[in-house]
């Protein structure tokens, strides 16, 4: 009998489990992982128009910030700069092959480059990717031929070796006469290299685009492109609206976001950190930041941004690196470089003139002017046909430094902040006409930090 | 026996059968499992094929589709492909359990016939495995297709036919299609429907003789409470794990990806690591089908021990067909395991 009202049971037994599997299905359904990141879950789908992929990234990503203006997402779409499967809903099938930089140096031919974007003629402004990768701040060429110099590895201080090995672009510079070398080989110290240059190689080659930041307040940043134009704060937090993205976790951008408003914070995250310690070759992080809190704003910034001894005059400070320093300085014009003194060409007299002469500036009348292309990236900037603006020797327009009358005014890149740019010519200046470059300037207007 | 009201599905059988064939332990129940697979692939390969485009545009992306934003269709591709899976399991062991208890003897034809429908059961795996179309299935795509250029004088022949010209291209989705869904699924149907058929020509499941009867409601019972449990654990399968899915397959560059053999053909891919593909691929694989089939003719004509599990005069088949099974199975094994 127990048999039987054991047989009896299986039919109910198999039935219940089928209905048990319906559940489960329906469960399933309703708790997809991507579900959890919306309030009213449903599929996000974008076709960019670059590509015309369906892409899905927007369904668990649904409110991160536009990574740009220039890059919106209707055109561009997710897939495009990051890879990944966009089509698939399920973490780690759809974060295959997912570049979490686009803009590192690695990747960014296949990211930022292109023909259409990035990696373009250089007539046209449009080959920002390689001369970036010939960049100083690439290449490391400078540090390490005087490292290389120091130790006696090499006669002098020119740039024999990259962190890779590179070619300059052909032909001769149009660079003021500044000296160029034509190729660097990849740097590798020599096995019979005297020890503190094997030492630099090993704990030295930290500082430049490809080198991962190193993971602390103040230095968090990202690489490549990134490095410059995607904004770390320096407590490393991400600020912005991507619910998968935690928000308690250092390393993160401040937000999805590129910009061409760059504040000095971020140049600082290399820039002024430290320095390498010779007797040992190692690096030794500034142990004077945070700066105190008593101190204001302006205090603060100053403390923060320079060490004790640095020279440096009030625009310095009160200005950001890229009001001065200009992209052919910062990334590069595609020629190699011995050091940043031979890259760097901004002087004083480029925005101040001299006791002579205005300083150079020209009146924009092409509507594709590259003044005009530069100011339309940064939000803080307005510019139109028929202004007059500065430029530098070498022509480089700085569409942030306009005639309004007879007022020259600078608008700060990253804060929009307006100055008036005093000038040489007419002041009581008594510096003599032939000794005009900066370091001339500092004699008087020098500030030195406590 | 209240035979007189016979439902549809009662109709399907013969009033009585032997009890012996009804009995769990002898069969398994794994022919009836296997029809039961086949009603669920039939069911949810229409579902799939109401999202499935057959091309190299959209293949890999209406698989996406069907996988993450058609409601549900991530279950039915499971229960698809699971259900795929376990057959060629059910199909094997089911054949195993005939040369065991000696079912092939006095029904030669339905032995070819089933070993046809293994044949199409392999084949209908592998051309569903393709229409995937992501980077798993690159092993599929060019080492399995180019297996068939081996094949003397008709190579190249069978080779246009798989993939639809001279290269893998635009016309090889929908000629793998056309195959899984039509070709060989209507070959698999009719060939089962045929098998059936022999199988009740044939006085039933093979059995002893003079055995007690039973009526057929109850082997409908029995057969309805297996379809419950089956369903059910087929469910639960396809509740806990999914169907693979990699990323989108890239034919100019396939060895970009691990590139490894669908399982049920590591153990052909094993061998091609020892013999030419030749060989290996295509006389090896065709010698196994070529004894099996010459089983009941070469190794066992007998009629004694029809029905009974490791009968005696079966003894020869028995061992051969061991064999063969350890063989591939070893094989399988080993490549599974690199």
């Amino acid at each position: 009998m127990r048999r039987v009202a054991l047989a009896g049971l299986w039919p109910l037994l198999a039935t219940a489990g089928l209905l048990l599997v319906v559940v489960g299905a329906w469960l399933r359904e309703r708790t997809a992982p991507w579900r959890r990141y919306q309030d009213d879950p449903q599929v996000r789908a974008v076709v960019p128009s670059l590509t015309g992929q369906r892409e899905l990234c927007l369904t668990c990503h649904w409110s991160i910030e536009e990574i740009s203006p220039s890059h919106p997402v209707e055109v561009v779409g997710c897939v495009a700069c990051h890879g990944g499967v966009g089509i698939a809903l399920d973490e780690d099938l759809a974060h295959t092959g997912l570049i979490r930089n686009p803009g590192d140096l690695s990747v960014a031919a296949q990211t930022c480059g292109g023909s259409a974007c990035h990696s373009g003629a250089p007539a046209d402004h449009r080959d920002h990717l390689p001369r970036v990768e010939r960049s100083i701040q690439a290449t490391y060429a400078g540090a390490i031929a005087y490292v290389l110099r120091a130790f006696g590895v090499q006669p002098d201080s020119v740039a024999r070796f990259g962190i890779y090995a590179v070619q300059s672009y052909e032909g001769p510079p149009d660079n003021g006469g500044r000296p160029v070398v034509e190729a660097l080989a990849a740097f590798q110290p020599a096995p019979d290299a005297p020890p503190l240059v094997q030492q630099f190689a090993g704990n030295c080659l930290t500082c430049h685009l490809s080198a991962e930041a190193i993971q602390a307040p103040y230095f968090y940043r990202a690489t490549g492109c990134s490095a410059c134009h995607v904004l770390y704060d320096n407590d490393g937090l991400y600020k912005g609206g991507d619910p998968t993205l935690p928000r308690d976790e250092p390393g993160h951008m401040r937000r999805h976001e590129l910009t061409t408003a760059i504040p000095y914070t971020q140049c600082n995250h290399c820039h002024n950190r430290g320095n390498y310690e010779l007797p040992t070759m190692t690096f030794v992080p500034r142990a004077d930041i945070p700066a105190p809190d008593y101190l204001n704003a302006i205090e603060r910034r100053v403390h923060e941004y320079y060490q004790p001894i640095g020279q440096f005059t009030l625009c310095e400070w009160e200005l950001d690196c890229v009001d001065c320093h200009t992209r052919r300085e910062v990334m590069g014009d595609g020629y190699l470089y011995s050091s940043q003194r031979d890259a760097r060409y901004t002087e004083c007299r480029t925005c101040h003139g001299t006791l002579d002469a205005p300083p150079l500036s020209y009146t924009i009348t092409d509507p594709d002017d590259l003044a005009l292309r530069l100011a339309f990236l940064n939000p803080n900037l307005e510019l139109q046909v028929g202004d007059t603006i500065l430029m530098t020797d070498l022509g480089e327009p700085l569409p942030h430094v306009v005639w309004r009358g007879d007022r020259l005014e600078l608008t700060m890149k990253a804060t929009g902040q307006r100055y008036d740019v005093p000038l040489v010519l007419g002041s009581g200046c008594q510096q003599r006409p032939d000794q005009q470059e900066s370091h001339y300037c500092h004699v008087c207007h020098a500030y030195e930090r406590e | 026996m209240g035979d007189s009201r016979a439902s549809f599905f009662e109709h399907l059988h013969p009033a009585t059968i032997p009890a012996r064939s009804a009995a769990f332990t002898y069969t398994f129940g794994l022919g009836g499992i296997s029809v039961l697979l086949v009603l669920v692939l039939l069911v949810t390969g229409v579902l799939l094929m109401f999202f499935y485009e057959p091309s190299l545009a959209r293949a890999y992306s209406s698989v996406a589709a069907i996988t993450y934003e058609a409601p549900y269709g991530w279950f039915v591709r499971n229960l698809h492909y699971w259900a795929g899976q376990w057959l060629v399991v059910t199909a094997t062991l089911h054949m195993a359990r005939v040369v065991f208890t000696g079912g092939y003897k006095r029904r030669r034809l339905n032995w070819l016939i089933g070993l046809g429908l293994l044949v199409l059961v392999i084949l209908l795996d592998f051309t569903g495995l393709v229409l995937r179309w992501d980077a798993d299935v690159s092993w599929a795509l060019l080492v399995g297709t180019n297996l068939l250029r081996e094949v003397p004088l008709l190579g190249e022949t069978l080779y246009r036919l798989a993939v639809g010209g001279e290269t893998v291209g635009a016309a090889t989705p929908v000629r793998f299609y056309g195959w899984h869904i039509a070709g060989l699924t209507i070959a698999l149907l009719f060939l089962g429907v045929w098998h059936i058929w022999r199988v009740r020509r044939d006085g039933g499941i093979s059995h002893a003789a003079r055995t007690p009867r039973l009526s057929r409601r109850a082997l409908v019972r029995t057969e309805g409470l297996a379809t419950l449990v089956v369903l059910t654990m087929l469910g639960v399968v396809s509740l806990l794990w999914d169907a693979p899915l990699a990323p989108p397959a890239d034919l100019n560059t396939p060895a970009a990806h691990e590139s490894a053999a669908p399982w049920f053909f590591l153990g052909v891919q094993e061998a091609l690591r020892f013999a030419s593909p030749l060989l290996a691929g295509v006389i090896a694989p065709l010698l196994v089908l070529g004894v099996l089939a010459a089983l009941p003719y070469a190794l066992d004509r007998s009629a004694e021990g029809e029905g009974h599990w490791f009968n005696a005069a079966g003894r020869r088949a028995q061992i051969v067909f061991a064999a063969a099974l350890l063989l591939v199975i070893a094989l399988t094994v080993r490549g599974a395991l690199r």
